[in-house]
């Protein structure tokens, strides 16, 4: 144990290190510039010179950022393997997702107006926190799979890795919202059940299958919930909650249907493999037995707010959006047709028949 | 108090439409009203102030592998879904919900809150110096966001504190990675050279979320002392703002490290020889790693530009002591003074520590 007064007995000079100037004269690009525009100085911004060149391909497991030189001398492998090419995760707007991401931050504590949460009835007041305790589930869930992503994403499609640490962040605060209101008025955590499909998100080993059940199907669905959250909330608060996490939740589909728009242009013969992923994940969430009890149940009586079945009208009304919504962003990405070819699962055709 | 006749009345209107019902024969922790401390003065509806009732209690072992919020009735159909710790000793401060609100309100934007306007020449050895600087500083933030993001797919919702703040200190180092790869293609610079990168394997490489850690408290508290001396490094304006909310930001991550550490540490001290082996290892690849732009391109700085950058070396070799002793003082907090005897030996040359044996020599 070095005592104090021993310290200067132990003091000598510290070792110089060696001074090694090789690095002032690299063959990287260079005379770059970039100014700050109306939102100040964004990726795009430096993204158009040549260090804003995507490859098609990278072997690179490393972290060196794009555009920059190689190491000298010899170099670890820093993770087992990345997906390289630039169809498994590319995306033309991860870098603007990003870029709005930084700047719509917002803060659970303080962005709500908590104080508007009056005393609400106490059915209505336990549907909410039902409804909330699938949601924080749900949530959770879509955070952790980003992050089990970030290891293989290729150092040189960096866009697509920013987007995704800023998709870890919103879902923390997703996670975090829906639990504060479960415990924020009285009511509380109620009966477990995100309902079927966090598990199949979870488990995909492939990146472009994952987003096209998490960004396009899941979030899509979650999206249109969310823009319709004015029928649901009771106050101000919860109004505000649905409409912040929309906003986030809109970015999260525009990276999904936009990547897979870029693989689709750049792979077209994955098409089939996307289809199959949606037969798969369309099933299990219209599946009666892996729904979660408490999530469609609360969902009705809220939308009645408490009349079931004005509930059920409105829920076929919130469900024939979601449908909608979700063959238009399919048809963005390149992938349209699945009503027209009979594909789409039936209860979720079934949803657009106004009857 | 619950109202029987409100619930039975619409447990029947729920039946009747086919609809299930059961979730509201779940007895309710009535009550629990979190908003009640949503002052501005107390800063809004933090985290810390749900942990009432039994959303509070935070076991030392948790035992359901699902995403189940702690707190709610299982649903025991669900499947599990891979985590594997649940042990409050491996992951936990009680920090963390109080971190997670202090990162999102000390938020900040590098595309509009860095004066980037303030970029001016500064001589192509200087430009050159901030840029391999910048293009290290991106590597690591990379490599922050991506090793930390990992653990989250580990960590039960037992311990929904610990996972929120990592999220923020993934968002961290995504910014950690953007703001200097701007820095270095703003000014009529370009990106260096990347480094070898052998020190971040014992991030990437970790087994266990506190072999994580303590890798973590060694990056962090180097980079920590670099950033302190921003004033010092800083060219212009733009760079000033840059090492401010960096240091404050990597300030919040150590604060969360050590205090897991020293938490691990009081809890099970079984574990501090394998710990220290885990710093064994960490520092072995610091010292081996052997990849010098990041002091030159300091010594260039320092020097202002590449004549006066080997005069420089003695600020330069005084701050990498300061980088080992900052290290070393966020292991005193632990509980892991100790290491002080055990540094790697190669350590101890930067730091200007006598080598062991001759220590050994000194009466006490
Ligand atoms: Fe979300
Ligand atoms: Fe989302």
């Amino acid at each position: 144990m070095v005592t104090v007064d021993k310290l200067d007995e132990l003091q000598i000079e510290p070792e110089v290190p060696e001074l090694d100037l090789s690095w002032l004269n690299l063959d990287t690009e260079w005379g770059v510039s970039a100014e700050p525009g109306r939102k100040g100085l964004t990726l795009q911004q430096i993204n158009k010179t040549l260090y804003g060149d995507i490859p098609a391909t990278s072997d690179d497991s490393s972290a060196r950022p794009r555009g920059a030189a190689a190491p000298e001398g010899a170099t670890p492998r820093m993770t087992p393997w990345v997906l390289g090419d630039a169809t498994e995760t590319f995306s033309d707007s991860a870098g603007l997702l990003y870029d709005e991401a930084v700047s719509r931050q917002w803060s659970s504590a303080t962005d709500i107006p908590w104080d508007t949460l009056d005393e609400l009835p106490e059915d209505i007041e336990r549907a909410m926190v039902q409804l909330c305790t699938s949601l924080t589930e749900v949530e959770f869930i879509a955070g952790d799979v980003p992050g089990k992503w970030l290891p293989r994403i290729a150092a040189d499609h960096y866009e697509s890795g920013l987007f995704l640490m800023s998709q870890v962040m919103d879902e923390a605060r997703h996670t975090d919202v829906f639990r504060k209101r479960a415990l924020a008025n009285g009511g509380g955590l109620l009966l477990q059940g995100g309902g079927g499909g966090l598990r199949q998100i979870l488990e995909a080993e492939d990146f472009t299958q994952m987003s096209s059940m998490l960004h396009i199907l899941g979030e899509g669905f979650v999206q249109s919930l969310f823009r319709l959250g004015e029928l649901i909330a009771h106050n101000e608060a919860e109004k505000r909650i649905f409409r912040l996490a929309a906003q986030d939740e809109s970015r999260h589909v525009a990276y999904g249907v936009t990547h897979l728009k870029y693989t689709l242009e750049h792979e077209p013969e994955k098409a089939e493999e996307v289809h199959w992923t949606l037969d798969m994940f369309e099933d299990t969430l219209v599946d009666p037995d892996q729904a979660n009890p408490g999530l469609a149940g609360a969902l009705v009586y809220l939308l009645g707010d408490g009349d079931v079945d004005e509930g059920w009208r409105l829920f076929w009304h919130v469900r024939r959006k979601q449908v909608l919504e979700y063959l238009h962003r399919l048809d963005v990405a390149g992938l349209g047709g699945r009503l027209e070819t009979g594909r789409l699962h039936p209860a979720l055709a079934g949803a657009l028949d106004e009857n | 108090m619950p109202d029987n006749d409100v619930i039975a009345a619409a447990k029947e209107r729920l039946e009747q439409s086919g609809l299930p019902s059961d979730w509201l024969d779940i007895p309710v922790h009535w009550g629990v009203k979190a908003k009640e401390q949503a002052t501005p003065e107390n800063g809004g509806l933090r985290f810390e102030y749900l942990n009432v009732d039994v959303y509070g209690e935070v076991p030392e072992y948790w035992d359901n592998n699902t995403e189940i919020p702690r707190g709610a009735v299982p649903d025991t159909r669900t499947e599990q879904m891979g985590y594997s710790i649940f042990n409050k000793s491996e992951v936990w401060s009680d920090l963390c919900a109080g971190l997670y609100e202090d990162a999102i309100a000390d938020r900040w934007n590098s595309s509009s809150d860095v004066p980037w306007d303030s970029l001016e020449p500064i001589g192509a050895d200087l430009e050159r110096a901030v840029c391999q600087i910048a293009t290290l500083m991106s590597e690591y933030g990379w490599t922050k966001a991506q090793t930390t993001g990992r653990w989250l797919q580990e960590i039960s919702y037992g311990y929904i504190e610990v996972k929120l703040f990592l999220g923020t200190v993934v968002f961290d180092g995504a910014r950690l990675y953007e703001v200097w790869r701007k820095r270095a293609l703003a000014n009529g610079g370009g990106l260096g050279r990347g480094g070898r990168n052998w020190k971040f394997l014992p991030l990437t490489q970790s087994y266990t979320f506190s072999e994580f850690v303590v890798a973590s408290i060694m990056h962090d508290s180097m980079l920590l002392a670099l950033l302190r001396h921003g004033e010092q490094l800083a060219q212009t304006e733009a760079e000033r703002k840059i090492y401010e909310l960096c240091q404050q930001d990597i300030e919040r991550h150590l604060a969360y490290f050590v205090d897991h550490m020293r938490y691990l540490m009081l809890k099970e001290p079984v574990r501090r020889e394998e710990i220290h082996r885990y710093m064994n290892k960490a520092e072995w690849y610091l010292a081996k790693d052997g990849d010098d732009t990041l002091y030159s391109a300091l010594a260039v700085i320092m020097g202002d530009g590449r004549e006066g950058a080997e005069e420089a070396m003695a600020d330069v070799a005084e701050l990498r002591r300061e980088q080992i002793e900052t290290y070393l003082g966020y292991l005193r907090q632990c509980h892991l003074a100790d290491r002080e005897d055990r540094l790697n030996e190669e350590l101890r040359k930067w730091a200007g520590m006598v080598e062991l044996e001759e220590e050994e020599k000194i009466p006490v």
